[in-house]
Order: C-alpha cells, then structure tokens, then sequence
C-alpha cells in the first residue's frame, strides 16, 4: 500500500455520487432504412439487449484514487463514461462536484490536417480550457510533450507516440478536480511514461479525485488506495487494493 | 502541500452537486438551460468552425478561393445555359445578378443543412469520448456556411455597384430578414437532421436528393414572374400559395427584392420594354410568419434533439 504519500485531508467531502445506475444497451442489427423496412413488424428478432450494468451505488471522496476494473465487458468502461457525462444512465444517476476531465482517448478531436499547435487551442477548448488559459499553459505544454519544433507541423506527420505525448501534456493542464482516466497512461517511450506517472502521483499529492479504468494489476496496485471490482454490469468487491486484485482474479476464473 | 489538497476539499464541500447527464425533460427551462450551456461554450464553437475552415482547402494552394469558384461556375452556367440559351435573361433585366443573388441565398441554406446533417457523424471520436452540448457540432456547420456565405456576398455586393446596381434602396431591409429565415430553418434542420442521422444513416442520403429537388423549387435560376404565368396559365391558382408556403422560397424572393433592384423598376431588354417584377403579395407578412414559424420549429427541433443525444455516444 502506498497511502503514506497522499495528503491528509479532514473530513473529506463526497465528491461522486452514483446511485442505482443500470444501463441498458439495445443492438440494432440494421441501420439501413431498406432492412428496416424490409424486417418490418419482425424487428424483434434484429435487436437484442442486455444490461451494462445493474444497479451500481457507490461514493468517491476528494483525494482518493480508484481503480474501476472487471474483465472486458464487466461495464466498467460503461461506467466511467457514464460519470463522465457521456452515456445517460437508463435508471439512477450520478452527482458530482468539482472540474472533471475525462482522458478515455488522448487526441479526441485532434484534426490530423491542423498543426499541433491549433490543435492544443482546439484540444483545450474541448477539455475546458479557455483561450487565454491555454495561452498561458502553451509553453509548459509543449514543453511537457517534448514535440519542440514540430509543434508548427500537422499532427497528421507525428508519430503515435508524439501524438499521444502532445495529447496528454494538454490533459495534464486542464487543472481537474477529477481525473477520469481510460488505460492512457501506457502512452510513449519508457522515460514518458514514467513522466505521466510522477504527474499522477503529483495530482495525487494535490488532492485530485482519481477514477481508473484499467487491466494492469500491477498498475492499479501502484497508484489506487480503493478498487471497485465490476463482474457483468454488477459490482462483485468494493474496498482496498489488495483485496480488490484477488477479487477481480477471482471474476476472471468465472 | 498537503495544504492545497485540504484547500481543495474545503472548496469542493462548498460546491453543490450537479448530474452528470441532465436528464430529458420537455419543459421550457431546460430549454433555457441547454441554450445557456452552448452560450458558455462560444469559444470552442469559433474554434471548430475555424477548424472546419482551415483543414478544409490546407492543402490546396488556392485555398478557400475553391469556396468561391463553386458558385461563380454555378452562376456562369445557369447564364448561359438558362438565360441566353432557354431565354429566361430575355424576360429577366440584370439576370447574372438575379441568378447570384439567388444561389448565394440558396448556398448559405443548402449548407447548413447538408452539413448539420453529417456534423454528428463526422465528429463521433468526439462524441464518443468528451462530454460536450452537442448541439455545438451542426452550429459550427452553421458557421462555417455562414462564413462561405459572407465571402460570396460580398462578391454579390462588389458586383452590383461594378455594374452600376448599388442596392441602395429601403427594400435593403429584406436582405437581413431573409437571411434571418435561412439561418432559424436551417439551423432548425440541421439539428433535427444531424440527430435523426445517428440513427437512421439513410437520411444523410435522402437530405442530398431532397436539396437537389429544393434548389428548383425556389425561384433561383427562374424568375417568380415565370411561376405566376405558368400558375395562370394553368388556371391552378393554390399552385402559387403551395409555392410560396416554402420558407426558403420567401428567403430567397426577399434576399433577391432587396439586392436586385433592376427587379423593382422598368426596364428595356433588347429594345422590348419590360414591366417591373411582380412580388408576390404580402412578403412582409410572409417573411414575418415564416420568421415566428421557424423560431417554433427550431425550439421544437432543439427538444428533439435533446431528447435523442442521450443515446449518441453507443449510437454512432
């Protein structure tokens, strides 16, 4: 465990709320009007649904880090969208206070055709940022992504890896009360990715809520105080780090 | 250090806690609301339309003149093609004018909806993964029409006082009420359609056909005096009111009253004297009904649209 580095905090206040939440999620197998048409009145046979998630009730206080894990389709990327505002929830909702930035891709909304530069004006904008504020944090940006000069060329010369490091040095500024973050944190060379992680310890540090979706064990061992563990759209363990790793094996195994 | 993590939590308490989606409902305030969350968001909305702008002639060393050169072939053609060699310049004085005027108009509508109706689909990597009042994405088609139209129109301007038809008259008045209209129904369609798009993809398709069969049934390339003869002569005269019923029709016979002045007076055409332009009867009351009309639609269209982005995100 590793909770000697976080900040004390007195009497933290909640800062996410879910309750109840279930979400459904209909597949429609034809798109086209003439399938539409053509499976007229036996349309049940060309949707099917199943439940994301079911009834999921749980609280995050300010300054805790939790790992939201589950094998692939337990809901948990569901989830994190969902507290993210992206996906309504069919039944329950969820409540949060504070600035929330959502890292689920880096690069969301870069345009290949525009230089780096426009797209950390654009990029931030999107993430929150007003002009001024990204004007400020320009410098400190691209110093973070290490891009240098080709901050003038269109992103669509970059490598992955210029992109995403570009990506997450604007994620990095936008100042959250709560991070939301989606397995980017694997992003770049060796020395970047250890760079990204001293800039979530130091968020930790800062008192910055802290939501992972992620598959790596060691991972979620290293940088969560809290594991909420999602097995078919349920949560099957919510406490510690350790007994949250056993559990998610656990749900592996069936 | 850890002072700022408790300074952090003392504020946050303070804070009251907000939905993360609102949920739908039809009332009027949240009518308020989602308008007043894409007020908040102005400056990213100038961002993508400038975005859309710029990547969209970056590579080409003409650049944006491309937006030009679209509608001044467009005009050359229906010059030639309509009124020299079908005639229709011989009953219309001043007729590159007309025709401009009329596909600037009808430009800055067919725009906004054919590119509202993609906006959503074109920009799902950002629909999927930020939390944004989606309604910004047919807005910035919007912008990025209104811009094209701005450019164009100034040509139209420029054209006019080159040759000598300055539209200086009170019947200038028109011009902003029309494109008034043409910005309320296509911004109305273009939410409606973009929604609608995300669920059934035929739409975006149909919206293309539709504009094609639109584009003639307002007077762009033929004079509205050419309706009311054919009305006439087929003795139909609700054929003229069914016409007139289209909002963009209104627009474009108002933008056209206002910019084409050679419409409003005498004129001789290769010695044949020709009478001024008829327009329709009432276009002020018109172009107020369609105006009041259209502020209904777009709120209704709003509503709709509200209701049906919940599900954007695993609709795409």
């Amino acid at each position: 465990m590793n909770t000697a580095m976080r900040p004390d905090i007195q009497n933290p206040p909640v800062v996410i709320r879910t309750s109840d939440v279930s979400k459904r999620f209909i597949l429609r197998k034809d798109k086209a009007l003439k399938e539409r048409i053509v499976n007229f009145g036996r349309s049940q046979k060309h949707r099917s649904d199943f439940w994301a998630l079911r009834d999921v009730a749980f609280e995050i206080t300010a300054g805790t880090s939790v790992g939201l894990v589950g094998a692939n389709g337990s809901g948990k990327s569901t989830m994190l969208k969902i507290i993210g505002g992206i996906i309504q929830t069919d039944t329950g909702f969820v409540e949060r206070r504070g600035r929330v930035a959502a890292l689920l891709e880096l690069g969301a909304g870069f345009h290949p055709d525009l230089t780096g530069r426009e797209n950390v004006y654009l990029n931030g904008s999107i993430l929150g940022l007003s002009q001024k504020q990204t004007a400020e944090y320009f410098d400190s940006i691209v110093e973070f992504s290490e891009i240098g000069e080709f901050i003038d060329t269109q992103v669509k010369f970059y490598s992955s890896g210029m992109y995403v490091r570009l990506a997450f040095a604007i994620a990095v500024h936008v100042d959250p009360d709560i991070l939301l973050v989606d397995e980017v944190l694997a992003v770049g060379d060796e020395p970047f990715q250890a760079k990204c992680m001293n800039k979530i310890r130091e968020f930790q540090r800062d008192g910055r809520t802290i939501v992972f979706v992620s598959h790596s064990a060691p991972q979620i061992e290293d940088l969560c105080d809290r594991v909420v563990v999602l097995s078919h759209g349920r949560i099957v363990y919510d406490g510690e780090t350790e007994g949250g790793i056993a559990a998610l094996r656990r749900t592996f195994k069936g | 250090m850890s002072n700022e993590a408790q300074r952090r939590a003392d504020r946050l308490r303070e804070l009251p806690f907000e939905r993360a989606t609102a949920s739908f409902n039809g009332s009027f305030g949240s009518f308020v609301r989602s308008i007043r969350e894409i007020a908040g968001q102005r400056e990213l909305l100038g961002l993508l339309v400038r975005r859309e702008l710029k990547a969209r002639y970056k590579d080409s060393s003409l650049g944006f003149l491309w937006s030009l050169i679209r509608p001044l072939t467009m005009l050359v053609i229906y010059y030639v093609a309509i009124g020299q060699f079908l005639g229709a310049a011989r009953g219309v004085p001043d007729f590159a004018i007309f025709v401009f005027a009329g596909l600037t108009i009808w430009g800055l509508y067919s725009e906004i909806v054919t590119g509202g109706t993609t906006s959503i689909i074109g920009n799902a990597g950002l629909i999927k993964k930020v939390s944004l009042p989606r309604e910004i994405f047919p807005l910035a088609a919007t912008g990025s029409a209104l811009f094209n139209f701005i450019v164009q129109f100034i040509v139209l301007i420029v054209a006019t006082i080159v040759l000598g038809q300055a539209p200086l008259s009170w019947n200038l008045l028109y011009v902003p009420a029309s494109i008034a209209i043409v910005l309320i129904w296509g911004v109305a369609l273009g939410l409606l359609l973009s929604a609608v798009n995300v669920y059934l993809r035929d739409v975006q398709y149909l919206v293309e056909v539709a504009m094609l069969i639109l584009f003639w049934a307002s007077p762009i390339v033929y004079a509205w005096s050419f309706v009311v003869d054919a009305a006439a002569r087929s003795g139909i005269t609700w054929l003229t009111d069914l016409y007139l019923a289209n909002p963009v029709t209104i627009a474009v016979l108002g933008f056209q009253k206002g910019m084409w002045v050679a419409g409003s007076s005498e004129s001789v055409i290769d010695g044949q004297t020709i009478p001024p332009q008829p327009w329709p009867a009432d276009l002020d009351l018109r172009i107020a009904v369609m105006l009041g009309i259209g502020i209904v639609f777009a709120i209704i269209c709003q509503r709709v649209f509200q209701k049906l982005q919940g599900n954007f995100a695993q609709e795409i």
